[in-house]
């Protein structure tokens, strides 16, 4: 089983001292700038969320633009405000990105009303991402609960880009019903990757479904893996991601091994508003990913 | 102009008095230096103050004024049904306003009073929403004039509703005035609604309370602050029941 | 630091010096309460005998200059489906005269946060680099406790700063503009007998402080009692009106929203000062609020200040000065919560 004090892992050290922030390269001034871009592309997934496809109209900040897995873009709708929304594509993808975006207020209600062409604005990325550099070399369970599957997409793209990097990759997807399920278009094709475990499950299934009912924690069940040897992704609500985790730490998988990404409302991205601050935390800045040791020790965070 | 590629709305609005100042329908028409945008941006179907049309076919129907003849009931209710949106607009549509303290005397002898010999027709005063459901309420005496643009603009382009969850003690501070209890004065503004932007206290004057209650504001605390700084319950009450939006909580 | 000796005379000399090309911002007796007692606030002056600098306290503190209530972050001109964004914060130099070493050491904490932070604030530096500060000495309030947080003293952040010796002030310098400034009237430089008066002012002031609050090993007390009725007590009384946030010279949250032009031509970003104790901070789209009821809100706004801020700038972010427990309808003041979390009285 897994041992009681984890070895250091020196590969660690890489990551630590990578500057990743693209604002921070910026001058003072450019703090506020937005980056204009092009709604390039509108999918529609479910009657809730819709993927857009984002392109950054000028050709050297679209060069500039990098992300990690896990980050969040500001996107500025002129005249509506601004939302955070984490970016769901692969960290390859130079030419846009993608965010899966739920109509719920009064910005993502424009964008959805927005069509192919309009220009909005993005500002970041912002905030930690998934280490999945130090998840190379060992088995990774992703775990994806409603909406959290748009922030579980970029390192889903990451570890089945780089399969060879990974040991096991197990992939759990679970939501309400099979209507609210995210990129079903997608599993298939990471089905079919060498070795990728990949399951869907729902709790209310209707009539077509075939696939496994139940919660989300009923899929690990079947999941065989090191806890020494494993690292965990887990996205979705409070409730959901606590459950998870819990059964993950029985499992022997260390608590500073799993991560999840929360969620709040933010003014502004970059520490300063407080609105997103969970006890004194900010999700902005000191997350949204968090490993799950540090979220049991936020005051407020489940 | 199409921004974001969306086609906007432009909203068909009609305006109906009943009893009260028409100040609120006074403010419509305020603000100059936007007034032609403001005309812009919607269909003006019936207005008696600024329009000589009379049209039946509107969606938004804004009310100034509280209910205080049987006439007034029916009207209000046909207007309801032809209403796809119904807005209360002022103190008196939302909660009875100034109008309101006439239920605290006998009908006959307030008629007598202000009517003399020539009495006219009289129910105890109502807020709109004592009659018909109400879809908004802005209140405020009179109403501000940038709520009403909010709401043009919510109904055009879906921008955000204006709200206000709390009191007006915050934009007090933040012009820089004096607490009207430190001058020793009474004021409502710790339990009611902001979105004013504070002139009374600016002004030298404890706030009455038009915009009503804040969300969930902490009365027991208020009172018990008020009746300790040497304010007794009939100031207390007579503030609170002023322009009708506390009269749930009076003590 | 550089030290001189400025006579009061020649200090009149010098706020003229700044006025003729300078806006400058002082203490400014406003009115009187109830008792009769002066109210000053820090307000424009546009001449020396306007400011009152005997003043005892300001309602308001002076983060407004630094952190305006309500700023434009910037506008977007929109134009038939494109549009183009406009972003400006200059702002002209100012002076701000008669700060005390709290209000100083406020500035400094704000600093962290939107200077020496991952994102400074272009708009915050702008003000900041753009104000000239002469502090000014003072005995304490009654119910002051900067001593306890450690912001009685203070030697950075300023210009200049005055302690009064009577007949003439001790001045430190801390900017090479404050000594160019000082250099425009007669300054001489200071003897024994100067620094031995200054020395006993100081002792004085020491002796002068009142109200002392505990706050050994609060971050972890705070932690302990996360679920003390202390917090129910005194969240009770709350009042959600936000006035302890505006006054202090520390609170910073805000919330940014956009405002639209009639004919949808333009629309502005705008920053307002929010309080954590409004109903509405933590409340998110779709109407699910994580921090519902006043005492939950009242226990979040110790928390940054004496728990958070500490975490993430090694200091408690309360300087001490008491403006919130002053403003407060509810009598509820720092000293004594954190009294009552200290001796759990319930």
């Amino acid at each position: 089983m897994c041992a009681l004090i984890n070895a250091y892992d020196v590969r660690q050290e890489s990551e630590m001292l990578q500057p990743l922030d693209f604002n921070r390269r910026l001058r003072l001034k450019q703090v506020a700038k937005v980056f204009k871009a092009e709604i390039s592309n509108v999918i529609r997934l479910t009657e809730m969320e819709k993927l857009f496809h984002l392109r950054i109209v000028d050709d050297t900040d679209r060069e500039r633009f990098t992300f990690l897995p896990g980050q969040f873009v500001m996107v500025e709708v002129p005249g509506y405000g601004e939302v955070p929304i984490s970016i769901s594509s692969s960290t390859s993808n130079k030419g846009f990105i993608e965010l899966c975006i739920r109509r719920a207020g009064t910005v993502t209600g424009a964008l959805h009303r927005a069509r192919r062409g309009a220009m909005v604005g993005i500002r970041g990325p912002f905030g930690t991402h998934f280490p999945l550099k130090r998840m190379k070399g060992r088995s990774v369970i992703l775990v994806a609960g409603g909406l959290g599957l748009a922030p579980l997409r970029a390192p889903i793209f990451h570890v089945t880009e780089n399969r060879s990097d990974f040991q096991d990759i197990h992939i759990l997807y679970g939501t309400k019903s099979p209507e609210q399920l995210l990129f079903d278009y997608q599993y298939e094709a990471w089905r079919r990757i060498d070795d990728v475990n990949i399951q869907i499950i729902v709790e209310e299934p209707n009539e077509a479904w075939t696939g496994p009912v139940g919660m989300i924690t009923k899929l690990l069940d079947d999941v065989k893996v090191d806890p020494s040897e494993t690292f965990a992704i887990v996205c979705g609500p409070p409730v959901m991601f606590k459950f998870v985790c819990q059964r993950l730490s029985k499992m022997g998988i260390p608590m500073d091994r799993m991560f999840v990404s929360l969620e709040r409302r933010m003014h502004c991205g970059m520490g300063k508003c407080c609105r997103c601050n969970v006890g004194s935390t900010y999700t902005c800045t000191d997350g949204p990913v968090f490993d799950y040791w540090s979220v049991i020790n936020l005051k407020e965070a489940i | 102009m199409k921004h974001l590629k969306i086609e906007q709305k432009r909203p068909r609005i009609a305006v109906f008095d009943f009893t009260g100042c028409e100040g609120c329908e006074l403010q419509l028409t305020n603000k100059e230096e936007n007034l032609g945008a403001f005309l812009n941006a919607i269909e003006v179907v019936c207005f008696r103050e600024a329009s000589s049309d009379e049209g039946e076919d509107y969606d938004i129907a804004l009310i100034d004024g509280a209910i205080t003849r049987p006439d007034e009931i029916e009207r209000l209710k046909a207007i309801r049904k032809q209403a796809k949106l119904l807005v209360a607009m002022g103190s008196c549509a939302c909660f009875g306003g100034v109008n309101k303290l006439k239920n605290a005397y006998d009908l006959d002898e307030a008629n007598r009073e202000v009517y003399g010999d020539l009495p006219k027709e009289t129910i105890p005063t109502m807020a709109v929403d004592e009659v018909v459901p109400v879809d908004l309420k802005l209140p405020g005496c009179p109403v501000s004039k940038d709520e009403i643009e909010r709401v043009v603009q919510h109904l055009a382009w879906d921008l955000p509703l204006p709200s206000y969850a709390y009191p007006v003690c915050v934009q007090c501070k933040q012009r820089y005035t004096v607490c009207r209890f430190d001058v020793g004065e009474l004021c409502l503004g710790p339990i009611t609604r902001a979105g004013c932007n504070a002139p009374c206290p600016a002004g030298g004057l404890g706030c009455w309370g038009c915009r009503g209650p804040a969300e969930a504001p902490n009365y027991e605390e208020f009172f018990a602050l008020a009746k300790e700084k040497g304010f007794s319950e009939e100031e207390i009450n007579e503030r609170l029941s002023f322009f009708g939006g506390f009269e749930d909580v009076l003590l | 630091m550089l030290f001189r000796i400025l006579g009061k005379e020649k200090f009149r000399s010098l706020i003229e010096v700044i006025l003729e090309s300078n806006e400058i911002i002082a203490p400014k007796r406003v009115g009187s309460n109830a008792s009769g007692e002066p109210i000053h606030q820090f307000l424009p002056i546009d001449a020396f005998d306007e400011m009152d600098l005997d003043y005892r306290t300001t309602e308001y503190s002076a983060k407004t200059y630094f952190l305006p209530y309500r700023e434009n972050l910037c506008s977007f001109n929109l134009d038939d489906g494109d549009w183009q964004q406009e972003i400006s914060y200059r702002i002209q130099p100012r002076a701000i005269i008669g700060l005390r070493a709290y209000d100083i050491n406020a500035l400094l904490k704000l600093d962290k946060v939107f200077i020496r932070n991952k994102f400074p604030s272009p708009y915050y530096v702008s003000r900041r680099e753009n104000t000239f500060i002469v502090g000014l000495d003072h005995d304490p309030l009654e119910d002051e406790f900067s001593q306890s947080m450690g912001t009685d003293i203070v030697t950075h952040g300023f210009d200049l700063f005055l302690t009064d010796l009577g007949d003439r002030y001790f001045v430190a310098i801390a900017s090479d503009r404050g000594f160019n400034l000082l250099n425009r009237v007669e300054v001489r430089e200071v003897t024994d007998d100067d620094t031995n008066t200054y020395k006993e002012v100081r002792r004085r002031i020491l002796a002068g402080f009142k109200t002392k609050i505990n706050v050994h090993n609060l971050p972890n007390l705070l932690d302990l009692e996360f679920t003390s009725e202390v917090w129910e007590k005194w969240g009770k009384k709350c009042l959600s009106c936000g006035s302890c946030a505006m006054v202090c010279p520390t609170c910073y949250c805000y919330g940014v929203n956009e405002e639209v032009s009639m004919d949808f031509s333009k629309a502005t970003r705008v920053k307002q000062l929010h309080s954590c104790n409004l109903l509405d901070f933590a409340e998110v789209a779709g109407g699910h609020n994580f921090r519902p009821d006043q005492q939950t809100r009242l226990k979040y706004r110790y928390y940054h200040q004496h728990r958070g801020f500490v975490e993430d700038y090694d200091e408690p972010k309360c300087v001490g000065c008491n403006r919130c427990g002053r403003v407060c309808l509810a009598g509820i003041s720092p000293a004594a919560v954190i009294k009552d979390l200290y001796e759990e009285n319930l």
